[in-house]
């Protein structure tokens, strides 16, 4: 009898990949989004009706998986730090009538990819290397004949060059 | 020199995208504005399609881990709001034996939900909303019967340590900060993990997301709070929200013993 999943669990067990994937798509390192994939749950297990449409419900759990990962992020750009009581009672995502707003987890991918066309060559290489290859600064450095040092200020202008060229993300 | 000062800045923000190239937690310490932070949204996301699609998927580890706590905290919900007879005896006129809402239970922490759940008697929540009031207000939360249960000998529990307990209805520990005795929840108030004392540090550390509270069970490693004391030693970028305080059984010491008042299991 304890093995049938209830309806919350059929819930986590429909989303919780995709949510997860959501996130990590958003915020590049898995400590992070199984926090806020954490984040997510705790959430529904406490606020979501899991008598709501299946549409409504993804909806409803991609928005706030939406707004997770914009308070995360606020964390990085300095702004007032937020307490619990920001994620709680005013967290909640409205609900915009039903219509169902699944995000594709694959937009972040693209527009970065496309970022990276747009790149002068060596800015190009020397984030492949990093980000595509995972390779070291020394190793970085030593493929492309430079220093480390070089190689650490050409992949902090690559960067900078990469984020003035792109359009803030969604989330 | 402005390669010099380049160089400095590429080396340090070089520490975010190790973290983050590690697999690691990256830090907002190494982001110094927001030109810094948009770049390092972009390392994100670069990083995290590089990984696509196998890379992006979840630690089925985690995914388990995380559906336990989930049940836990659906049925520990429902409990609550649905509260067994637990005991025959009346809940005293004027009072409610079952006041939390779901929120508040979340808030204290998923074991201390499944504890309530069970008769928890004699606790009372530390945190206190917004308008000072401590949640449930200053009774205990649950009406009904509790004891003493011996937890400790005080020879064992020197100044700067910590003790783990376990009773039926409560895990915690009781710690000796500079000669004061407290009770405290082992269950992290964020999503209910278990807390480990750490000597060096004089806390009570979440391994899971890296909160950290004192041994008077506030949360140490709230950037906030840290900012403002500059005292903190921890990693307090590692949890860079507000979580509330943990919960805190009655203590007492007797006869060279420690004692804590706990439910009834």
């Amino acid at each position: 009898m304890a093995t049938d999943p209830g309806p919350f669990e059929k819930v986590y067990d429909a989303h919780v990949v995709g949510i997860y994937r959501f996130v990590y798509a958003r915020v590049g390192n898995h400590p992070d989004a199984e926090d806020l994939t954490a984040q997510v749950f705790v959430r529904a297990v406490e606020q979501l009706d899991t008598e709501r449409e299946p549409g409504q419900i993804a909806a409803w759990l991609y928005r706030v998986a939406h707004n997770a990962t914009a308070d995360y992020w606020r964390a990085f750009y300095r702004l007032p730090v937020i307490g619990a009581d920001h994620v709680a009672p005013g967290w909640e995502p409205a609900d915009d009538g039903g219509r169902p707003r699944v995000e594709p987890d694959d937009r972040a991918a693209v527009r970065v990819q496309a970022l990276l066309r747009r790149l002068p060559d060596q800015y190009r290489r020397v984030l492949e290397l990093r980000f595509l290859e995972r390779q070291s600064v020394a190793e970085t450095a030593r493929i492309m004949g430079i220093t480390n040092g070089n190689a650490r200020v050409l992949q902090y202008r690559a960067l900078r060059r990469a984020a003035l060229l792109g359009e803030p993300t969604d989330g | 020199m402005a390669d010099d000062e380049r160089r400095d800045e590429a080396a340090r923000f070089d520490g975010y995208l190790e973290a983050l190239l590690g697999e690691g937690r990256p830090s907002p310490e190494s982001v110094a504005d927001r030109d810094e932070a948009e770049m390092a949204r972009l390392a994100a996301e670069l990083a995290a399609s590089a990984q696509a699609p196998a890379g992006t998927e979840p630690d089925p580890a985690f995914v388990e881990q995380l559906r336990r706590r989930m049940r836990e905290a659906d049925a520990g919900i429902t409990a609550v709001r649905t509260p067994p007879p637990v005991r025959s005896q009346p809940a005293p006129a004027g009072t409610s034996r079952w006041r939390l809402s779901r929120r508040d239970v979340l808030r204290a922490g998923m074991g201390a939900a499944a504890g309530l759940a069970a008769g928890l008697v004699g606790i009372t929540l530390r945190e206190r909303s917004e308008d000072g009031e401590p949640l449930g207000g200053t009774a205990p939360l649950v009406a009904g019967e509790g004891y003493w249960a011996e937890v400790a000998a005080m020879d064992e529990l020197p100044d700067g340590t910590a003790i783990r307990f376990s009773t039926a209805a409560f895990d915690g520990f009781v710690v000796n900060d500079g000669g004061t005795v407290r009770a405290l929840s082992s269950v992290c108030t964020h999503v209910g993990c278990t807390l480990h004392f750490r000597p060096d540090w004089q806390d009570l550390r979440c391994t899971w997301h890296g909160a950290s509270f004192d041994l008077a069970g506030r949360l140490a490693s709230g950037r906030r709070a840290w900012r403002a004391t500059g005292a903190y030693r921890g990693d307090a970028s590692a949890y860079p929200i507000e979580l509330p305080d943990l919960v805190r059984p009655r203590v007492k010491v007797e006869n060279e013993r420690v004692w804590v008042w706990t439910a009834q299991a």
